[in-house]
């Protein structure tokens, strides 16, 4: 077993690569069921357990721990460290993702199928459902979360004391910033989280031995409440979103300034943005709870709060927007993925006005609007800039460059199926499409929903083609040294692939940009006046 | 200068208001056209959000692509440095105050609408209905003030504000009610009871669904509100009576069609319900009722509140239209 965090970062990654295919294959499935209406590809119980774990699985096994691999590869390189402070923790908390993750697929072989109350898991019908499934997604999630805040613990206490001689709080890359964020909100949500689902796996009842517990805290019939729970899922599930998004953001903000060849506009601001977003998205949670009934002051509250968060929200993008501004652009794949997710997060944070604005909510939610709107930042956000950074940072991974043309064509297939998939769904929420319903009688929602399957194929097509170009780069890739997009972090340092121990020496560190000013310096001794 | 600001400044805010109805036909880039006034005043509000959505994201995307052109590299070296910029205070703090200011609009905006989105007009004249709305795995049950009950298919006076009291029984699951002409959604949640509204002019059918994923069949739990003139319901509502109390009529098909069919099959064919093509049961009220309010194994306790005369309603329509399997199913 491997404690190198290289190693334990490449792993995350390919771990959740598989598990954003096989995902993906259940969203292609359910995108079938959906083309038409009254179609008979999947039952209705398929269906739920597909809609169920295929949210489940593109949270907890994909954004969280793809995230967690960039993390764990790039931040001890990015300070300047060997390692990270607890290499024998992180390879637990590793294996925890992996055996979680094996739980909640393989529960679709359980007694009744997989879960099927959707991720949000909301009782009383997660406590209702029979079978095992709901109970292995519990334990799955138990297992998931025990190995995340091991793994945050570990962010914090690498971040916090192992940073390279000179890297103060204000020269540590924006990733590293959002990394730590990101840590910071898994400590705080993930435990609200392990209470609720307690609750509901005692709520379905428990057996061990000669013990029987069975609770009703969420059963109206004896007394229980079911909002309690939406309250406690929803303070882990609102900030969860940022828990995904932060780390995609300190991707963008690191690849943005590269390709443009400027510093980043705005450290600071993007700094502080980063905090701010994390402290308030703990104080917006009933955003998604407008419908149940909740007192008018209280949903003005949650309206309020949520609509600050658009302000650091809308600091970051115009910064940068304005780190493209007289800059000398070029345009490799992982600046088509950045710019792709500058003008797609866009599209998602617009449409969370419209959810924000409780009145307006009570119409748009649970719609296929909201779907459209979470697909856009999570999909369009997120997923591109996965794939920036993927496209970015493999060179250091392997040592050799993914294929430019595939990667190009991989961009304009995605970027292309991925608005025709979801776009539609904002109409389609508007007409009156509730999301979660496996079968529709309403002729008129065929034609978006056709485009939208439509779309989803050309998705599927596209992320074949990266896995062809991983095949294809692994055969034959240029090799393309340790350097190749002449960047500023510490990663770019050593060697590509790094050596076990990272660096034999780290430069001292004066500003965000280190290697900047390692060039600079190296070419004023040289006295040459234009880069090389 | 002041005293010219002023009116331009109101002249703005007006735009600002009036532009909503100037939008009114956005087709399929706004809620469904409303019938009743709370549904109007949100997709007031929606169109509202638009104006500042759209001009938000035209700014950003035109940035963008104009950075994209304007700055590329054309012939430069690939390595070249661009312009030193590490940022510019003034211009961040501008950006940081601009969006305060939209939002500022926009809740000032919803505030102002709120009232005929939420409260219940007076209807001290024409009086006011209400319903009480139950949602239960997988259909919706509606009782009016003198008892009767339908199933699935509401029907309401026309002009008369409709209040709904909507809830689910202790042992069902969360629901929502949503008929997107008439308004927003409202969640039906076991043990407690929330309201709504709607008041519809024009008579006709307007449809929706649950809107809460509540189980194997949520897809089917559709409703609908037909919206009849005053004294056409009140005939309605008074025959519905008159048949309730004799256990026959209306409510017998209702209920199988909303209620069981959506499990068994509309021809009783079998669904995710095992098939009832023949089945003896159905044929035995005394033998029926229990496993109907008790519910058995995977079948949920549907009809928990269901009073005698409905049961009665039920096997009266069944043993007149026993069902017959595939052969007679027209959908």
């Amino acid at each position: 077993v491997t404690t190198d965090h290289k190693r334990i970062g490449i792993l995350y990654i390919w771990t959740s690569l598989i598990f954003l295919v096989l995902s993906g294959l259940m969203a292609l499935a359910m995108r079938l069921q959906l083309s038409q209406a009254n179609a008979d590809v999947l039952s209705p119980d398929r269906y739920n357990e597909l809609a169920t774990i295929h949210g489940t699985s593109m949270v907890f096994l994909v954004g969280v721990p793809i995230l967690a691999g960039f993390a764990n590869y790039l931040v001890p390189l990015m300070i300047g460290a060997p390692d990270v402070a607890f290499p024998r923790l992180n390879a637990l908390s590793y294996w925890l993702f992996f055996f979680g993750g094996a739980v909640l697929m393989l529960s679709f072989f359980a007694d009744g199928g997989a879960a099927q109350a959707g991720w949000t898991s909301y009782p009383p019908l997660a406590t209702q459902t029979p079978g095992n499934g709901q109970d292995l997604w519990i334990l799955s999630i138990h297992t998931l979360t025990a190995g995340s805040i091991a793994g945050a613990i570990n962010f914090i206490v690498t971040i916090h004391n192992l940073r390279a001689p000179g890297m103060s709080w204000t020269r540590m890359p924006l990733f590293v910033w959002s990394v730590e964020i990101y840590a910071w909100l898994l400590i705080a949500v993930l435990p609200v989280l392990s209470a609720a689902l307690t609750f509901i796996l005692l709520d379905r009842g428990l057996s061990i031995g000669p013990w029987e517990v069975q609770t009703h805290v969420f059963d109206a019939v004896e007394g229980g409440a079911p909002l309690l729970y939406q309250h406690a899922f929803w303070f882990f599930g609102h900030p969860e979103v940022y828990i995904i998004v932060l780390p995609a953001f300190g991707i963008i903000s690191e690849v943005l300034p590269v390709f443009a060849r400027k510093p980043i506009f705005g450290y600071k601001a993007i700094a502080a943005s980063t905090v701010a977003i994390g402290f308030f998205s703990m104080l917006v949670w009933a955003h998604h709870m407008f419908t149940v009934g909740l007192p008018i002051p209280l949903q003005a509250y949650f309206m309020i709060a949520s609509m600050i968060i658009a302000v650091p929200t809308g600091m970051k993008i115009f910064n940068w927007l304005a780190t493209l501004w007289r800059g000398n652009l070029s345009f490799e794949t992982p600046m088509l993925y950045a710019i792709g997710f500058l003008s797609l997060f866009v599209i998602g944070g617009l449409t969370g006005i419209y959810l924000a604005a409780f009145p307006i909510d009570w119409q748009v939610h649970d719609s296929y609007f909201v779907v459209g709107h979470f697909h856009y930042t999570l999909f369009g956000g997120v997923v591109f800039a996965i794939f920036a950074g993927l496209f970015y940072w493999w060179p250091k991974m392997f040592g050799r460059r993914l294929d430019e043309k595939l990667g190009k064509w991989q961009f304009w297939l995605l970027f292309i199926g991925f608005n025709l998939t979801f776009f539609p769904q904002h109409l389609l929420g508007l007409e009156g499409m509730p999301r979660r319903i496996y079968t529709y009688g309403q002729e008129g929602w065929e034609g978006y929903n056709l485009a939208s399957t439509v779309g989803s194929w050309v998705t599927g097509v596209a992320v074949l083609l990266f896995l062809l170009n991983v095949i294809r780069t692994r055969r034959s890739g240029e090799r393309v040294g340790n350097d190749p997009w002449q960047a500023d972090t510490l990663e770019w340092y050593t060697t590509s692939p790094p050596p076990p121990h990272n660096f034999d020496t780290v430069p001292y560190v004066t500003s965000a940009r280190p290697l900047y000013d390692l060039r600079r310096k190296l070419r004023e001794q040289r006295g040459d006046r234009q880069p090389a | 200068v002041r005293a010219k600001l002023l009116p331009a400044v109101g002249f703005f805010l007006l735009a600002l208001v009036a532009a909503p109805h100037a939008l009114a036909d956005a087709g399929d880039f706004a809620p469904v056209t409303p019938e009743s006034p709370n549904a109007d005043a949100i997709r007031d509000s929606y169109l509202f959000v638009s104006l500042f959505v759209f001009g938000i994201f035209v700014l950003v995307e035109a940035l963008l692509i104009a950075f994209i052109v304007r700055y590329r590299r054309r012939g430069r070296p690939r390595f070249e440095d661009g312009a030193p910029i590490h940022g510019a205070t003034r211009l961040e703090l501008l950006w940081t105050a601009l969006p305060v200011v939209v939002l500022f609009f926009i809740g000032a905006f919803v505030f102002w609408k709120l009232p005929g989105i939420d409260d219940v007009p007076d209807a001290e004249a024409s009086g006011q209905l209400e319903i009480r709305v139950t949602g239960a795995q997988f259909y919706w049950e509606y009782r009016y003030p003198n008892g009767v009950v339908a199933i699935d298919a509401m029907r309401a006076p026309a002009g008369v504000p409709v209040r709904l009291e909507v809830t689910a029984p202790a042992g069902d699951v969360i629901h929502s009610w949503w008929i997107p002409a008439l308004g927003g959604k409202i969640d039906a949640i076991p043990g407690q009871v929330n309201e709504t509204w709607f008041q519809a002019e024009k008579p006709g059918v307007y449809t929706g669904q649950c809107a809460e994923l509540c189980g194997l069949e949520h897809a089917l739990m559709t409703a609908s509100v037909e919206v009849l003139p005053a004294a056409d319901f009140e005939a309605w509502l008074e025959q519905r009576s008159r048949e309730q109390a004799a256990g026959r009529g209306e409510l017998g098909r209702e209920t199988w069609e909303g209620v069981c069919a959506k499990c068994h099959g509309l021809a009783g064919e079998g669904g995710i319900g095992r098939p009832l093509v023949g089945s003896v049961i159905l044929q035995d009220p005394a033998a029926l009722e229990p496993i109907v309010r008790n519910g058995r194994r995977t079948m949920p306790a549907v009809g928990a509140g269901w009073t005698t005369e409905q049961f009665e309603a039920l096997a009266s329509y069944l043993q007149e239209n026993p069902p017959q399997g595939e052969t007679t199913s027209g959908g």
